[in-house]
């Protein structure tokens, strides 16, 4: 064919009339009269115009990831594809803009690599799978669970681990879809900032951050353990608003971070001295009387027992020589601080990941608030809320079929997401430990864990200590994944469902650290057989009811608009200033807030009502009363391995896509130059990185930015490598997070391991 | 081989490459061996060669070879590309579209190769310069651009069953056949 030929072809083909007058010659031919019946049908007739010269259509979407932005995003959708997304403008924290991952989105909807069919592994791990149609995956699961309940009596053998890789408030759907079936296993806790979580309950009676806008009116920063300008690049612009009016930005991290590489001045303890840091400063404001008198006092208890703790067991100098960090600079920095006004800390989850971690945010919180800091706006301990999340939560809250058997006196569920109501029943469902989930599964010898559904999680890649992990599965009957990839944990399914993305479902979303609600529409239709998790339950519901009448109260609803819908209440209408959910549509809207400070009214949740340095609650659960120092874990091998959050990807999820993957190739581990020398080894050199748990093998790079002694790997998960951090993480637990989101965080940067060439 | 021949491989081929299991894997496969001279070869364990299939072309995990045009045709290799809109266009030509449309890309291989099918019945029926400049284009300026790739991918797969091989090497050959009609039938550029 020549090229003109071609050419016009393509004006053809691009031209809704001239395709329409080619197909009625055809027509007039009679030719079209012969076409033998295939897949392709004749087109319908409201069909006719399957392409639209018109601009895009523009649907609004939320980015659900557990990501600190929850960004509010527009999608720009022809021919129901969707073309590209950009940041809504009108949400003044999304600002228009998205992250790396946010603007891969259309990759991971056309990712060639989504998992497209319900699919059904024939021998776990063998790779060998099968298509099947839903109802028979449905059915295969329905039957299972009626056999548990017939050989248990109880449907304690069916256990859910389902996180926040999607944080779309229908998906607690999952959560409902099991209640609906009976009283099963909840993998209970979070991976996530637990021990902040429960140092912040003991201290001021909940979690609750200012305005991350506010920050532009703060004249000093102190970014604690967190890497913002990777985690949270939104949060960037008010960081450089507050210093382009003067402010000063610290940042305090064993790493030089890309944030730190920004900052003014830099600090770099010793790993889990952080604690020690925060108190030998708070020593220093003391002995210099450098103390908001008035805020201790009329706000605050036990800040005298604080103060005789810091006097007896606390010097500079013994900080210093805790952290590594001089005296010197220790003094500075707490003059500083206490001198600006307001000042802020910007609690990291990083910091709290270790074995020590919520005793190192109590010291934290304890310096903010000794400086009259907490309950000001542009000041505060910043480190999350969920004072927007005040949804219905339809989906999740059902009720258990009549007759259902679960633990007896279990007690109310707890979770940091956890919104049902502490309303005492007496049948419970049983709690393990999500972030020692192996060794609650193999501890089990009565109801053993027979099934598992694994949802919004990836835990074969994300939970500690893989080996184990996997010995745990192998003792489960059945495994059913929803998911949108195959990760690990997908390679460890009996069954995999496919889930639909964000722009194939509605949902409605809000953030823990902005103040703002995103509408999230059904912006194209789910690609193969994808379904949402409500959808799924639905199915289920149905097919269960069909075989044992009875046996599942979830709704039989599958439009997941209507699911969305049902979420808004007038609570959430007063709280944004909005009539509907409708109005959701002229983009997204923020809370209103009587101040952008958390406890601007130094209304404190605690049993005393103020700030409390020394709590008794705290003691109650085992823990000092006052923010004392806890020693950092002992090493368990010559160097220290933190597993931080990489730049491109939110745990497991996005650096599959082949954008990262151009980016962002192969995993690393990063060592200091002088440890690599000691150990004979060279920039880009095969190394293994091993402890007792096991090893793993990667390219070594030489750099400044870590400390000696420390071993730096991002905790990532690469779709076509078997490299998994986890494998020599143990699951040693945080000190704190029992106490509101039902079991200990995890130490994931208490952990230790040695290097050698490969 | 002539145009029924031709129809019923074309066919046999498309359901192949559309199967949801071994049985509509063996049917197809079954129907191919009735429409081409040569023996396949003999299977003995589909479900052996549905675990292929599946590794090979529809999941779950990252395929091996996806076939969908627009992986091979775009500058990066996605679904819902600029070149799946060209197959639902050129479907659009001859008044029909997929039933799964917004749901699997419209360059699916099967979806493809249905619409040869009906292309082929066209051309028989009548003789139109516009239909044959159709045909010339749907293969010489899409499939032909992408299904040698696609052809590579699979034929390089570690462990490919001998079915799956042959049914790809009757494609490849059939594609090359048309080709080479094409280029025998067009007066050779600049004369
Ligand atoms: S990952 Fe975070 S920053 Fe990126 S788009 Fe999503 S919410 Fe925004």
């Amino acid at each position: 064919m020549d090229k003109l030929k071609q050419k016009k072809m393509e004006k053809t083909l691009s031209c809704n009339s001239s395709r329409r007058r080619f197909l009625q010659g055809l027509l007039a031919t009679g030719a079209l009269a012969t076409m033998p019946i295939g897949l392709l049908q004749p087109m319908l007739a409201e069909a006719k115009e399957l392409f639209s010269d018109a601009d895009y259509q523009i649907f609004r979407n939320a980015c659900p990831r557990n990501c600190f932005d929850s960004c509010s995003l527009k999608t720009f959708v022809k021919d129901g594809v969707v073309e590209f997304v950009e940041g809504s403008p009108e949400s003044t924290y999304t600002a228009g803009g998205l992250c790396v991952k946010g603007y891969s989105y259309p990759r991971r909807v056309y990712s060639p690599d989504r998992i497209k069919y319900p699919m059904v592994q024939v021998g776990r791990g063998s790779g060998n799978w099968k298509r099947v149609s839903w109802e028979e995956a449905i059915d295969r699961i329905a039957q299972k669970i009626l056999k548990i309940k017939e050989l248990d009596g109880n449907l304690l053998g069916l256990g859910l681990d389902k996180y926040s890789g999607n944080f779309g408030i229908t998906h607690y759907g999952v959560e409902g879809m099991m209640s609906s079936l009976g009283y099963t296993t909840r993998f209970a806790g979070t991976p996530c900032w637990p021990a902040g979580i429960d140092a912040q309950n003991y201290d001021m009676g909940d979690m609750w951050t200012n305005d991350p806008e506010d920050m532009v009116k703060s004249k000093y920063i102190i970014v604690w353990g967190g890497n913002p300008a990777w985690c949270s690049v939104h949060s960037m612009k008010y960081i450089y608003e507050a210093r382009r009016k003067g402010a000063k930005l610290v940042v305090i991290d064993p790493v030089l971070t890309q944030t730190a590489a920004k900052a003014d001045l830099y600090i770099r303890p010793h790993t889990s001295t952080d604690g020690a840091l925060a108190l030998g400063m708070a020593r220093h404001l003391i002995d210099k009387g450098m103390v908001d008198q008035e805020f201790v006092s009329k706000h605050a208890v036990g800040f005298d027992a604080f103060k005789k703790y810091l006097k007896e067991k606390v010097s500079v100098e013994w900080a210093a020589a805790e952290t590594g960090v001089s005296a010197a600079m220790i003094r500075h920095l707490a003059e500083e601080f206490a001198t600006a006004d307001p000042a802020t800390i910007w609690i990291g989850y990083g910091m709290q990941r270790h074995a020590n971690g919520g005793s190192m945010v109590r010291a934290i919180d304890a310096l903010v608030a000794m400086t009259g800091n907490i309950g000001k706006e542009g000041g505060g301990a910043r480190y999350g809320h969920l004072r927007t999340w005040g949804f219905n939560y339809n989906a999740m809250v059902m009720s258990p079929p009549e007759g259902s058997k679960g633990i007896v006196g279990g007690g109310p569920a707890k979770g940091d997401f956890h919104f049902g109501g502490d309303e005492a029943t007496t049948y419970s469902n049983r709690n393990f430990n999500m972030n020692q989930a192996a060794r609650d599964i193999l501890a089990q010898k009565e109801s053993p864990l027979r099934m598992l559904w694994v949802a919004c999680r990836n835990p074969m890649s994300q939970n500690q200590n893989t080996a184990l992990m996997k010995k745990a599965y192998d003792s489960i009957e059945a495994v059913v994944v929803v998911d949108q990839f195959f990760t690990k944990t997908v390679e460890q399914a009996d069954i995999v469902l496919p889930h639909t993305t964000l722009f194939e479902e509605y949902n409605v979303n809000v953030g823990y650290w902005h103040y703002w609600m995103a509408l999230n529409e059904q912006a194209i239709k789910p690609m193969y057989e994808a379904k949402s998790d409500v959808q799924i339950a639905a199915l289920l519901s149905a097919r269960m009811n069909k075989l044992a009448p009875g046996s599942c109260t979830f709704p039989l609803e599958t439009d997941t608009r209507v699911w969305m819908e049902k979420e808004f209440n007038q609570g959430i209408h007063d709280l944004f200033g909005i009539k509907s959910w409708k109005d959701l549509k002229k983009g997204p809207k923020k809370a209103k807030l009587a101040s952008s400070a958390s406890w601007h009214d130094r209304k404190f949740k605690t049993p005393s009502g103020k700030y409390e340095f020394f709590s008794s609650l705290a003691a109650e659960h085992g823990h000092a009363a006052l923010p004392e120092y806890r020693p950092k874990r002992a090493a368990t091998a010559p160097l220290r391995v933190i597993t931080p959050h990489s730049k491109f990807s939110l745990h497991s999820q996005f650096q599959n896509l082949d954008y990262m993957a151009d980016f962002n190739p192969e995993p690393f581990v990063y060592v200091h130059p002088t440890t690599a020398a000691a150990k004979g080894i060279a920039d880009g050199q095969q190394v293994r990185v091993f402890n007792s748990l096991g090893e793993v093998r990667l390219k070594a790079r030489l750099t400044g930015n870590v400390p000696t002694q420390v071993l730096v790997m991002y905790e990532q998960w690469f779709k076509d490598s078997n490299f998994l951090v986890q494998k020599i993480i143990d699951d040693t637990p945080a000190d704190m997070g029992a106490y509101k989101t039902g079991a200990p965080g995890t130490a994931v940067h208490d952990q230790f391991a040695d290097i050698e060439k490969a | 081989m002539n145009d029924t021949q031709d129809q019923q491989q074309l066919q046999a081929l498309r359901d192949f490459f559309f199967a949801q299991n071994a049985a509509q894997l063996s049917d197809a496969y079954a129907a191919l061996d009735e429409a081409v001279s040569i023996d396949l070869p003999k299977v003995d364990d589909w479900e052996a060669v549905e675990f292929a299939f599946n590794r090979l072309f529809v999941g779950p995990k990252a395929l091996i070879a996806p076939p969908f045009a627009s992986v091979y045709l775009e500058p990066e290799p996605q679904v819902m590309g600029k070149s799946t809109l060209i197959s639902r266009q050129i479907f659009e030509m001859l008044g029909v579209q997929s039933p799964w449309q917004g749901t699997l890309p419209d360059d699916h291989l099967s979806l493809e190769l249905d619409a040869c099918i009906r292309l082929s019945a066209v051309r028989q029926a009548g003789d139109s310069p516009e239909v044959e400049d159709l045909w010339s284009y749907f293969l010489q300026a899409h499939l032909d651009q992408w299904l040698p790739s696609w052809i590579n991918r699979v034929r390089s797969a570690e462990q490919l069953p001998p079915a799956i091989h042959t049914v790809t090497d009757i494609l490849a050959a059939w594609l090359a056949d048309e080709m080479r009609d094409l280029k025998s039938t067009e007066p050779s550029i600049g004369l």
